[in-house]
């Protein structure tokens, strides 16, 4: 387990070396979002939560993510394209000319469940999936990561009361609690806490974790598939915005900026002190 | 010279298209309803005999289409339902991004086209939704003009494997269509020829059209009239086949001026170098404060029968 814990904080620093040459090369991306969602993704993919086949992108049996937050797509494409979903090769055009990886997540990128990028559509199409999948009685689960900036969505509450009064139990949300948005902290623009009871009012079972600690993660995803609520699941990830590199850690400037220069000097060599090459993992099937 | 039939329709238009989809829902258990808690007549048996079907999602337009987009990619045949402002401008970008970027199968049906709502104001008035659905790539748009194409409105729908927006009156309609005729593959059709005139309007405003035809051909002004009952796509080759033959184009809605079929005709003339000239009666660009019924409200912005005669005779 330990062992296995290590080699997925790897994988997470390896991830994020990757968003960074990605958005460095395309000269644009959010890279402070992309950071702090990295822990929670590579527990989701490479921790064995999420069911999934890369060589059939539509098998009806696999799990739903959908990333809300579409801005933060830097990250899922570098995941899915070590999965083999699509060639590694598309990372490095990301973003330019003729490339299918947009700025934000489009279907037509393989692995990519729903358009998104406008905040607040995430969580009502995977209700709608959810829903699909009960009237069905299929077993798939749908996991729609938002941001905390994206919960000042009025569209986001629409959903969250639709999937709490439906019993959605086979849809988990995450928001990714970065504590800021574009322009300011969360607190001081609107402060949106207690986000916690917010979630629970709304008829969802609510856990709270630290979004970096992939023990925590994997802990709270340990009954994923077989839920003893009948509530669905909204996980508050406590994350740090650009989590990795210490200088745009928790920083107003990090929204989408683009380190050039020392700076991504600075950020290469923090996070590739880390580790050398793509960690191997072996995949925990559930 | 008509090609139309003239007599009242036994049915509401909204009943018509409500019952031939409740029919296609009981074949097809893949098909979803969802409605913003707007009721007709004809959906409370829809309600009562499959109740799996249909979700009343409250009034959450913005939601009822995510929701509706996540059905869809989840495999089913979603239809949504509410009055036309709510359930096209109110959720435009959700129309835009969950529908329209996805080319998901899902039906927006908005009821109450124009000033159909006429008393309860401008919130409720739908004169700008041709102008900013028809701008969606993925999109088509239906105007059925009586109870017969409400009903094919309803099959077309169905079968469409993208979204698709029909905009349905309300109340009992002459019919325009033969019962029988049950394609409307067309878009477009002449219920009327004539020599000096075309008009061309789409929906309710298509009888107002027909009777101001009446009238003017008894001033022997030979008018003819097109039923444009799909804006969108346009069958851009009929219309210009038909009015290829017209001196002079009126067009007669019941939108704003702006961006609606007056806006789509001259579109067409100006990108297919024809030099017709084009007369757009439509609604002003002001919205209207007054109370009052839907006949009220045509005559505020001038669209009551002798206004509209009034104002081509001016013209001819």
């Amino acid at each position: 387990m330990q062992e296995n814990l290590s080699k997925l904080k790897n994988k997470a620093q390896w991830i994020r070396s990757q968003v960074l040459e990605m958005i460095a090369s395309a000269g644009k991306g959010h890279i402070g979002g992309a950071f702090s969602c990295v822990d929670i993704l590579v527990t989701l993919y490479y921790g064995g939560v999420l069911r999934f086949n890369s060589s059939d992108k539509d098998w009806d049996k696999r799990d739903r993510f959908i990333l809300s937050k579409g801005h933060a797509a830097a990250t899922l494409y570098a995941i899915l394209a070590d999965f083999g979903f699509f060639s590694t090769c598309e990372l490095h055009n990301y973003q330019k000319k003729g490339c299918m990886l947009g700025g934000h997540p489009s279907r037509k990128t393989p692995g990519i469940e729903a358009d998104t990028g406008s905040l607040g559509h995430g969580l009502g199409i995977g209700a709608g999936l959810a829903l699909s999948a009960k009237i069905d009685k299929k077993d798939f689960m749908t996991v729609v990561l938002l941001g905390d900036g994206e919960c000042y969505e009025g569209s986001v509450w629409e959903a969250a009361m639709f999937a709490g009064h439906h019993k959605l139990n086979n849809l988990v949300g995450i928001v990714d609690k970065n504590g800021l948005c574009v322009n300011d902290f969360i607190k001081d623009c609107l402060d949106i806490d207690p986000l916690d009871k917010k979630w629970k009012a709304f008829g969802w079972h609510v856990v709270s974790v630290n979004g970096h600690s992939i023990g925590e993660l994997l802990s709270v995803f340990s009954d994923f598939r077989s839920p003893k609520s009948n509530k669905p699941l909204m996980i508050i990830a406590n994350t740090i915005k650009g989590k990795g590199v210490s200088f745009m850690q928790n920083q107003i400037d990090w929204h989408h900026s683009v380190p050039k220069g020392e700076e991504l000097e600075i950020a290469r060599r923090e996070l590739k002190c880390v580790f050398k090459g793509n960690p191997k993992i072996k995949l925990l099937r559930k | 010279m008509k090609n139309f039939v003239e007599k009242i329709s036994e049915i509401d238009i909204r009943d018509a298209f409500f019952d031939e989809l409740y029919m296609i829902a009981k074949n097809d258990p893949q098909v979803i309803f969802l409605t913003a808690d707007m009721g007709a007549f004809s959906l409370v048996r829809f309600r009562n005999d499959l109740r799996c079907q249909y979700i009343n999602v409250g009034v959450a337009e913005q939601n009822m289409v995510s929701i509706a987009a996540g059905l869809a990619l989840g495999g089913k045949i979603v239809f949504i339902y509410t009055i036309i402002p709510f359930a096209t401008m109110r959720c435009y970008e959700q129309i835009k991004i969950d529908l329209c970027c996805m080319n998901l199968p899902v039906t927006i049906v908005g009821v109450g086209p124009g000033l159909t709502y006429g008393s309860d104001g401008p919130t409720h008035h739908a004169t700008q939704d041709i102008a900013i659905m028809r701008t969606l790539p993925e999109i088509t748009i239906l105007n059925p003009s009586d109870s017969v194409m409400a009903q094919a409105s309803a099959r077309i729908a169905y079968r469409n494997p993208s979204p698709i927006y029909v905009r349905i009156d309300k109340g009992k309609l002459p019919l325009i269509y033969n019962e029988t005729r049950n394609d409307f593959l067309e878009g477009l059709s002449e219920l009327r020829y004539g020599s000096d005139l075309t008009i061309i309007s789409t929906g309710t405003m298509t009888h107002e059209a027909l009777r101001v035809a009446k009238e003017l051909d008894n001033r022997s002004i030979s008018t003819a009239v097109v039923d444009l009952y799909r804006i969108k796509p346009l069958n851009i080759e009929k219309l210009l086949s038909i009015i290829g033959k017209s001196k002079r184009l009126i067009t007669l809605e019941e939108h704003s001026v702006t961006g609606g079929i007056g806006s789509l005709i001259a579109e067409v003339l100006n990108d297919h170098q024809r030099s017709i000239p084009l007369k757009r009666i439509a609604i002003s660009d002001q919205h209207c404060f007054e109370s009052g019924n839907r006949e009220d409200l045509r005559a505020f912005y001038g669209l009551d029968r002798s206004s509209i005669i009034k104002n081509i005779l001016e013209w001819i």
